[in-house]
């Protein structure tokens, strides 16, 4: 059990409390609680937690706050937790430091599979990080700049590839509007959304079989997009 | 000092105008007789009434009166009488000169005063016309202190409220005590007041009166507004009443039903009276799984709603591609939709349309759901969107039954069915949200009988901020 990945969570409710630590210790993790931000945020500093899922609402402190005090001084990885309807919140928070975000209600198939994905990337952060990634018939080299289907290269413009690396490298993580604008074309562009839509759209005609149906490349709707690879 | 000094210049004119007369008519001495004199004096004394009032025409009178003894009536120059006659003739013509300069005097005093009290009135009527439909008080501080402004021509004009004042005008306000001051009260009490800063000429009290007319029809204005502004919070609690009342009871109805079947399924699982291998386990998981799905939508379209009437759904508009949202939302309901033939006519070279993704989304999902669940299966739903000048317009028509066409508008209200609730499951708010946000994003939503089934219009205005979608910047490096 010692060496069963750590989690903590920070929610102020019991009954998701009680729920989350049921089913994470049956999945054999090692699970810490804490009701408040600075109680989260103690523990995170003595226990260092493999992964942080943060509820957004606190009694005591902004969940937003959290983010940003952790993200002073620990890179583990962090799962926001938000109610259904504020997009501002969640794309608050993935811009101050979070690596994902679960809406409230949530199924317990779709926490574990953000908590693997955050798991993968703190071990990537530690070792070295996967230079080919591999998604269905798709193989991307981040370090030849070449992407191909089976074994026919496709043709990208620069900012297509520049879109595609910074989505490939990060797969599996949700990427907000505003880091990839300012990531791909700028911190002047971050908020010409526009761009984005119609890069997209001529990245998914290249890459997806079905465009209409992009299987790599998902919308994440009013939060951004998140590139699907091979386990 | 207006008025003192057109007295003066009064006075001058009527001893002119004497003199002048009197000049002529001893010019004229030799052919006239004293009788006929004293009535050509008749003339000046009425003109100069005419103009300067009782006073000077009196005045103007015994001048006259002077003037005639002392030049016209023998002994010439001095002012004894020695003729009997001329004696009955300068009596006469003093009572017939003070009578009639009296009687014109009082005429055009009277006649002044009527002018100054039509002009009152006019002013009055002019403050109560601007006044009327005023709602707000900052509007009836401003509008208040224009009319009083022009009316006294001050340098300076406040008009202090409760919670507001105004002044004009801008940025002249002396350094000194207001001239005036003049309380705006009801009965009960004090709302405000008047300030007036005019140091020449002094404030007449006609000018104070009208004004503190003017302070108590804003006074009026003033609780009129009060009383405006209640009723129509009256009106709104009253709306939001209704409103929750229909939601407790549609709402315990649709909140309950899923709470039920949950309820029944885990109390189920629970006392190990299902056997651990059977298939009804896996049965009653799914229905808790679906219902607390149904549960869960059913409380986001409450919040939705909700947001909708409290006027607080704000969209973020940005630009977006119409197909990529259509798309998203077909993905997600592929499984709802299996019994259907979906066709989708969206093309990729639409321009882009400035709305919040989230929300339309949403619109999609609504319109979408309503006409699956009552087109037959296997017929066509049919999305398609076309740009009409600056405005895009988006049809989905499905070949399900008609509307009757006097609820095709109401098909949008909030909790309103054209079928019995126990027969459809829904909220009863999918449609009113579409609207909603459709308004929100400054287009409009309708809904239309077709020959063979029935379709949901609605368009989106394709400029924001009044412009259209903008140039994306070239991709240079082309490989």
């Amino acid at each position: 059990m010692n060496n069963a990945p750590h989690i903590l969570v920070i929610d102020d409710e019991p009954q998701i409390l009680r729920a989350l630590r049921t089913i994470l210790t049956e999945k054999e993790f090692k699970v810490s609680i804490a009701n408040r931000g600075e109680e989260g945020l103690n523990i995170a500093a003595t226990q260092t937690p493999d992964v942080i899922i943060l509820d957004l609402g606190l009694p005591d402190m902004d969940g937003v706050e959290v983010c940003k005090r952790l993200r002073e001084w620990t890179q583990v990885p962090i799962i926001v937790l938000s109610a259904r309807d504020n997009e501002k919140d969640k794309v608050s928070a993935l811009d101050n430091g979070a690596d994902d975000y679960l809406t409230k209600p949530f199924g317990i198939e779709e926490l574990l599979a953000r908590v693997r994905v955050s798991l993968r990337h703190s071990v990537q952060k530690q070792g070295t990080q996967s230079k080919i990634v591999k998604a269905g018939d798709l193989t991307i080299d981040l370090v030849w700049h070449i992407v191909k289907r089976g074994d026919e290269e496709i043709k990208l413009t620069g900012t297509e590839y520049k879109l595609l690396a910074y989505l490939a490298s990060n797969h599996g993580r949700i990427l907000t509007h505003q880091s990839i604008l300012s990531h791909v074309w700028g911190e002047a562009d971050a908020d010409h959304t526009e761009y984005l839509r119609v890069y997209m759209r001529q990245l998914r005609k290249k890459l997806e079989e079905n465009p209409e149906r992009p299987k790599y490349v998902v919308t994440e709707p009013g939060i951004g997009y998140r590139f699907l690879a091979d386990e | 000092m207006k008025n003192s000094f057109s007295k003066t210049w009064q006075t001058l004119f009527s001893v002119a105008l004497i003199a002048l007369s009197t000049t002529i008519f001893y010019l004229l001495r030799d052919y006239l007789n004293t009788t006929i004199v004293a009535l050509l004096y008749l003339i000046p004394i009425g003109v100069i009434t005419g103009l300067g009032g009782l006073v000077a025409g009196v005045t103007s009178a015994v001048l006259s009166f002077f003037t005639l003894n002392y030049f016209f009536i023998q002994p010439y120059y001095t002012l004894s009488v020695h003729q009997p006659a001329d004696l009955v003739v300068l009596t006469v013509f003093l009572i017939v000169a003070v009578v009639l300069s009296q009687l014109m005097g009082r005429t055009q005093s009277s006649l002044a005063a009527a002018n100054a009290r039509e002009q009152e009135a006019t002013q009055l009527y002019e403050l109560s016309v601007a006044l009327t439909g005023l709602n707000d008080e900052s509007a009836i501080a401003q509008t208040l202190a224009k009319q009083v402004l022009s009316l006294t021509n001050a340098e300076y004009v406040e008009v202090k409220l409760a919670t507001d004042s105004f002044g004009l005008p801008e940025k002249v306000l002396p350094n000194r005590n207001a001239d005036l001051q003049i309380p705006i009260q009801t009965i009960k009490n004090v709302l405000g007041e008047i300030l007036l800063w005019r140091a020449e000429p002094v404030i007449t009290s006609g000018e104070k009166r009208l004004i503190q007319t003017f302070a108590s029809q804003t006074a009026l204005a003033l609780e009129r507004a009060k009383f405006a502004q209640s009723e129509s919070r009256a009106k709104v609690l009253e709306e939001s009443d209704k409103l929750k009342s229909a939601i407790l009871s549609s709402v315990s109805h649709e909140l309950r039903t899923p709470l039920s079947t949950i309820k029944a399924a885990s109390s189920s699982l629970r006392s190990n009276e299902i056997s651990w291998d059977s298939p009804a386990r896996v049965e009653l998981i799914s229905a808790i799984d679906d219902e607390a799905d149904h549960l869960n939508l059913l409380v986001g379209n409450l919040l939705d709603m909700s947001r909708i009437e409290a006027g607080v759904l704000k969209p973020k508009r940005e630009w977006n591609l119409l197909a990529e949202i259509v798309n998203g939302v077909l993905e997600r309901m592929k499984y709802f939709a299996e019994e259907h033939k979906i066709e989708v006519n969206v093309s990729e070279d639409l321009p882009l349309v400035p709305v919040d993704y989230v929300q339309m989304e949403q619109v999609f999902t609504n319109l979408l759901s309503n006409s699956l669940k009552y087109a037959p299966e296997k017929t066509v739903v049919r999305i398609s969107a076309k740009v009409d000048g600056d405005t895009l317009h988006v049809t989905l028509s499905n070949q399900g039954p008609q509307v009757p066409s006097e609820d095709l508008e109401r098909i949008f209200d909030k909790f309103y069915r054209v079928t019995a609730a126990d027969k459809v499951t829904g909220t009863g708010l999918g449609l009113s949200i579409c609207k909603g946000i459709i308004e929100a994003h400054g287009g409009k939503i309708w809904a239309e009988n077709l020959a063979n089934g029935f379709a949901f219009n609605f368009t989106i205005p394709l400029l924001l901020d009044g412009k259209p979608a903008p140039k994306l910047p070239l991709d240079s490096e082309m490989e």
